[in-house]
């Protein structure tokens, strides 16, 4: 997977036009030869996440992220009669005047696709209804997701052969017999996008679950089957994916949570991201960003003219007034919902947010270095992650050796691990999803001198150890004694926090 | 003014004090705590509170509600860090006042004292976002080694206290459990009864029999009051035969083990260590009660469930008349479980900013009246008549070994997150690295 851009510090420029990568859709005529897998989890220890940022799944599932992303960037209405990107200042004024956003609540003409995706989540949520919540005397997370979660379970199949193209879940009339078939994996993704039953949860991993439910749907064709060729621009397709079947499922799971009180998996309490979300961070920062033309890649900085400015998401009018049309906003708003507080308290990552001053593009440019490495590269939350043939195990060729000592910072360790490699991959490990504690499925604890080096949290490293405001009475720390090396581009993956989870504590070394 | 005394005060005020003070602090404190044995003997009155994960202004409420320190005698069961956003001033307030008045703060240690957890659930990021680097986390972490597993309250009362706030003069002897409001009016009461076979007392907060009807403060929201005390306490079956009408109460901040079968056996551990994946130590900070028969597998992955039939048992073992945990959220901020003979405290409302939940404390009433004493005793030696005829009459009637008997007089406070309003807003600090 390749980055959209070269990541340099002049974010502004922007590299010769080349066709965006996308996900590969895989030729109808390869369908009789293509073996299908039942999704299987692969990665069950700390190491094994080193293997998945190298793997085949790993590069399809940035490439599919990079490519939703770039479609959601505004785009500069007057069409260039040149290829070259390059916006000189009077390009920009003029752009200013006729940028086309690409807000939740413009019409759209979504593909059939994703017109039957949107009825299917309509029964998923219908199914609610049928399983109230238990009024009883309960902790926080309620049992009767259970029910609801065995429901879903029950209908799956028949549920994604009435609303997923037919020759797409009949794999276009292969007899397999008992070989698993395309549906085998759709399901496998789609029911993981759906919270933990067993541990009343939802956190970023099911996210992703669902994310890759999508993606197979676009490799095997289901987005442009029935769709005349030539008939949408650029993009098109990929914007219907967002705005018209990710936006209306992360509703369908604010449902879910705040009708079962689901707990977030992994909470890093105020000090993660979000609870239970983190795709509407990347995509809503994409919709006011820099409008481009294309094929100009993703910008890396800079606000749509017009755009609300990042700092309006502490305003609670300003969330009220755009959440309907972006998504940033709209998960934030569903924050706003759910609790009470100053938002700086419950929500001082995305406060600090909030004062970036390079605009939209620039946070999205962070935000999907951040779900590179507080999703994808840790162990908690991908530990669930299955792998197929649309998502596979198998080693990507091109993938870049990852750098271990940083990869590996916030994982845990089999037991098998010697204390050396203990106290090379540090100590932190992230929560499972559904707030294991750290050292979930590691045996022992990395121990003794890995400590010493404090766990691999790449967050708040340098920024504010130096200069900047420490806080009037604080004294200015040193730098850590070590840590781990900041951030590298979203391909490459680097050790952060787990997403998030709250209420109750799990052990970190549970294994489910 | 002492140093201690000035990190106090700037503490109070929500401010961090400086890495060197830290360090110092630290180290006081565990020069202070490794005296302490793994379960520390603490006499009524006292008030036991539960998590308070961060929640520095709501900390400040439940000083307000139960009364500041020295004048309240304290008794914290651990998670006084991760997930809220004080973190580090609520637990070094609570370390400052550990080592200014240590006969009047109890702490000991919850699962989330621990290195793994808070570099999972926030504190760690915290301390790196408020210094710049981990080693005030370091500091801190050290101090959690330290710290007790366990307390036991002796010499709690079984008749409620007088309440100051309250406009009734006169304690009612029969009161077993007393719910008051954060400004102390008493919003329910329970009177001790006979202990029968009656219900199991499954009954949630609030669900209570014989309330006493006392027309001051509020009613309990939504809490008809008229089945027994919450959880069951006052009119249940008292899950066994606990020896003591006031006996001993023993504090932990999750549960028991298997391994554990007296307290003694808590006394014999190494606890100056992270808190291990399994065993006992780790069970006493990770389980939880539950409603089955003996033990089970926690779904937290750590610790164990265990029933009422346990509680029993160990109670009756230990001459323990309740235990009295924390580490569960419960939305009325207490729950009594299995007739009164556990109860969880939770200190920490609206929880993480969005559960709605309130808080409570437990606090439990010196015996003055000489009863603690013939009450310790279990029937053994020198029963006093000290009580003479005051002495809570059900509880004097059943002070026969082979019957169930109810625990010490109980009151609970129960308070609501602190007002934001006082809150400004402080500067936005540089992003993390990703967003550079």
């Amino acid at each position: 997977m390749e980055p959209p851009a070269p990541p340099g510090p002049s974010a502004a420029q922007t590299t010769p036009a080349t066709a965006f990568p996308k996900l590969e859709i895989l030729p109808k005529s390869s369908f009789a030869s293509h073996h299908f897998l039942r999704p299987a989890k692969r990665i069950n220890d700390g190491p094994d996440v080193a293997h998945f940022l190298t793997s085949e799944a790993y590069r399809d599932i940035g490439v599919f992220v990079l490519q939703l992303n770039h479609a959601l960037v505004p785009r500069n209405k007057t069409p260039s009669s040149t290829t070259a990107p390059q916006i000189s200042a009077a390009g920009r004024a003029a752009a200013a005047a006729s940028t086309q956003f690409f807000p939740l609540n413009a019409p759209r003409r979504d593909p059939q696709a994703v017109l039957r995706l949107r009825e299917l989540l309509d029964r998923v949520e219908g199914i609610i209804d049928e399983a109230p919540p238990d009024p009883g005397p309960r902790r926080f997370g309620n049992v009767s997701f259970r029910r609801w979660h065995e429901m879903l379970e029950a209908r799956a199949e028949e549920l994604l052969s009435e609303f997923l193209p037919e020759e797409v879940v009949q794999g276009f009339g292969q007899e397999r017999g008992d070989e698993a078939g395309p549906l085998d994996e759709l399901k496998a993704y789609f029911l993981g996008g759906f919270g933990s039953s067993q541990r009343l949860d939802y956190g970023t991993g099911h996210e992703l679950s669902f994310l890759a439910f999508l993606g197979c749907l676009w490799k095997l064709g289901g987005f442009v089957e029935g769709e005349e060729d030539g008939e949408r621009v650029n993009g098109e397709i990929e914007r219907s994916i967002v705005l018209g079947v990710i936006e209306p499922y992360l509703k369908v799971i604010r449902r879910l949570i705040l009708t079962y009180t689901l707990e977030p998996a992994g909470s890093h309490g105020v000090w993660g991201l979000d609870d239970h979300a983190f795709l509407p961070y990347v995509f809503g920062s994409a919709q006011l960003a820099r409008p481009i033309t294309d094929p100009e890649p993703t910008p890396l900085e800079g606000s749509a003219p017009g755009a609300p400015r990042p700092g309006d998401v502490v305003k609670a009018d300003a969330v009220t007034r755009h959440r309907e049309a972006n998504m940033y906003f709209s998960a934030i708003g569903f924050i706003n919902d759910v609790k009470k507080g100053p938002f700086w308290e419950h929500s001082p990552i995305l406060f600090d947010v909030s004062g970036i001053k390079n605009g939209w593009g620039k946070i999205n440019k962070g935000m999907i270095k951040m779900f590179n490495a507080e999703v994808l590269s840790k162990f908690p939350v991908v530990q669930h992650f299955t792998f197929g043939s649309l998502f596979s195990w198998d080693a990507d060729p091109d993938a870049a050796a990852p750098i271990t000592s940083v990869h590996m910072a916030n994982q845990p360790v089999a037991a098998a691990a010697t204390a050396a490699a203990a106290a090379k991959t540090s100590s932190g490990t992230g929560a499972g999803v559904g707030t294991a504690a750290p050292w979930a499925q590691a045996t022992r604890m990395p121990g003794g001198p890995a400590l010493s080096g404090g766990p691999g949290v790449p967050y708040s490293q340098g920024p504010w150890s130096g200069g900047g405001s420490a806080g009037p009475s604080m004294p200015r720390g040193g730098p850590p004694d070590t840590g781990p090396a900041p951030p590298t581009e979203f391909p490459k993956g680097v050790p952060g926090r787990a997403s998030n989870q709250f209420t109750v504590t799990k052990a970190p070394w549970a294994k489910d | 003014m002492s140093d201690l005394d000035k990190a106090i005060a700037q503490l109070r005020a929500c401010r961090p004090i400086p890495e060197a003070q830290v360090r110092e602090l630290c180290h006081k404190a565990r020069e202070l705590l490794i005296e302490e044995g793994n379960v520390v003997t603490v006499t009524a009155p006292v008030t036991i509170c539960g998590d308070i994960h961060g929640q520095f202004h709501d900390l400040m409420e439940l000083f307000r509600v139960g009364g500041d320190v020295p004048d309240t005698n304290y008794l914290f069961m651990g998670d006084f860090v991760d997930r809220g956003f004080y973190s580090l001033e609520s637990f070094l307030l609570l370390l400052c006042l550990k080592v200014r008045y240590p006969d009047r703060m109890t702490l000991i240690r919850g699962n989330h004292e621990s290195r793994q957890i808070t570099t999972v659930y926030g504190f760690y990021d915290e301390c790196l976002r408020k210094y710049g680097s981990a080693n005030v986390w370091r500091y801190c972490c050290d101090v959690f080694d330290y710290l007790a597993l366990g307390a036991i309250v002796l010499g709690a009362s079984n008749t409620m206290s007088p309440n100051p706030d309250s406009s009734e003069t006169e304690s009612d002897q029969d009161v077993e459990i007393e719910v008051c409001n954060a400004d102390g009016q008493i919003m329910t009461q329970f009177s001790r009864q006979p202990r029968g076979r009656g219900g199991r007392g499954r009954s949630p907060n609030g669900a209570a029999t014989s309330a006493i009807s006392n027309g001051i403060g509020p009613a309990v929201p939504g809490g008809p009051m008229n089945s027994g005390p919450p959880g069951s306490g006052a009119s249940g079956y008292s899950g066994g035969s606990v020896g003591n009408p006031a006996g001993a109460v023993l504090c932990v901040h999750g549960g028991l083990s298997p391994l554990i079968d007296t307290v003694d056996k808590i006394r014999l551990l190494d606890r100056k260590q992270e808190v291990p994946h399994e065993g006992a130590m780790c069970d006493l900070l990770w389980s939880d009660p539950d409603e089955i028969d003996g033990w089970g597998l926690s779904p937290r992955g750590a610790g164990f469930l265990f029933g009422a039939d346990i509680v029993r048992v160990f109670n009756h073992r230990n001459d323990l008349s309740l235990i009295a945990r924390a580490h569960q959220l419960v939305m009325e901020g207490f729950k009594e479980m299995f007739s009164a003979s556990i109860v969880t405290v939770w200190s920490a409302p609206n929880y993480c900013y969005r559960c709605g939940n309130v808080a409570a404390l437990l606090e439990l009433s010196e015996d003055d009246s000489g009863l603690g004493i013939f009450a310790r005793s279990n029937g053994d030696v020198g029963r006093s008549d000290g009580n003479g005829g005051n002495g809570p009459r059900g509880v004097l009637m059943e002070n026969d070994p082979s019957e169930p008997k109810s625990g010490p007089a109980r009151r609970y406070r129960v308070f609501q997150a602190a007002p934001q309003d006082s809150r400004g807003m402080p500067a936005k600090k540089p992003v993390a690295d990703y967003f550079l």
